[in-house]
């Protein structure tokens, strides 16, 4: 385990690049499709997509967060809890600004076993006139074992 | 659309979670985990080779659900933890249960307790939303303006 308490704890505040992000309509087609749904109408995106949108749209990948994080491997990282606020439902071809960043971290020592870093990130997607669409808080756990 | 509290939400299931899906969102999410693709890799990590959907895909299952129940743009909250994975081959059902009724403005929400359960009877995912009602009559249960009552607490 190379990366300490401290370092960790020094990622609270960070705060992602920002940008923007739009839902394709293949994107929303396949991604919707993938949870078993049938298309929605019109426009309107699956909710799935409160995962990697506001993620992309802030400027930052998956695997981005394990490395800012120190994930030993892409497999040492499990879901704590999602949190979805939604102002307004997504919508296909539509901008949307996404800013945001890390907000907490705790470690947990597990007896005899290995140490869990929480890490929790918040990101709050807007569209183009600076509404609030949604807000959506995630928390990752970190597992790190002794090698 | 009459909602009381304790009404069960119709439930919504999937037979079978398929890899296929599974590539096609490590794709689209850009995720990187070998567990969600990867056979021989879940193989190592002593999953007898099988392949853990993503947890977003299982929250989506609950999505469906609502969506089905109360409208394609129904949901307003959802806060969910994931205490077991889902695993390719495994069916899964989503049922929820109405646990206040509450007015915002002018929209008629429920708060609803919401799960995920594995086709062997385990508890993939559980949490709560929020969502709108569509025009559902006389609201029959009082809450505070978050629909939280003392059971909530």
């Amino acid at each position: 385990m190379a990366v300490s308490e401290t370092d960790l704890q020094a990622l609270v505040g960070h705060r992602f690049p920002g940008g923007t992000y739009r839902i394709a309509h293949w994107e929303n087609a396949l991604l919707t499709e993938a949870t078993g749904s049938r298309p929605l109408p019109g426009d309107l995106a699956h909710p799935v997509h409160l995962f990697h949108v506001p993620i992309a749209g802030a400027g930052v990948t998956i695997a981005e967060l394990f490395a800012l994080a120190h994930a030993d491997s892409d497999a040492s990282v499990t879901i704590d809890y999602y949190d979805w606020e939604v102002s307004k439902p997504l919508r296909e071809s539509t901008t949307y600004l996404m800013r945001g960043g890390i907000t907490e971290h705790s470690r947990k020592c597990i007896e005899a076993g290995p140490v869990v870093d929480s890490v929790t990130f918040r990101i709050e997607v807007m569209d183009e006139s600076a509404d609030e669409v949604a807000r959506v808080t995630f928390r990752w756990n970190f597992w790190r074992f002794a090698s | 659309m009459k909602v009381e509290v304790g009404a069960r939400i119709p439930s919504w299931g999937l037979e079978r979670v398929t890899p296929e899906r599974m590539k096609t969102v490590a794709a689209i999410l850009r995720d990187p985990n070998p567990i969600h693709w990867d056979r021989q890799f879940a193989t190592e990590r002593g999953l007898k080779g099988r392949l853990v959907n993503q947890s977003p895909i299982n929250l989506g299952y609950i999505a469906n659900m609502l969506m089905e129940w109360a409208g394609p743009a129904c949901i307003r909250r959802l806060r969910v933890e994931f205490p077991a994975p889902v695993f390719d081959g495994d069916g899964v059902t989503a049922g929820g249960e109405v646990t206040a009724v509450f007015s915002e403005g002018r929209s008629r929400l429920a708060r609803c307790a919401v799960w995920l359960d594995r086709s062997d009877g385990s508890r993939a995912v559980e949490g709560w939303a929020v969502v709108e009602l569509p025009d559902c009559g006389p609201i029959s249960s009082t809450a505070d303006s978050h629909g939280v009552q003392a059971s909530d607490q």
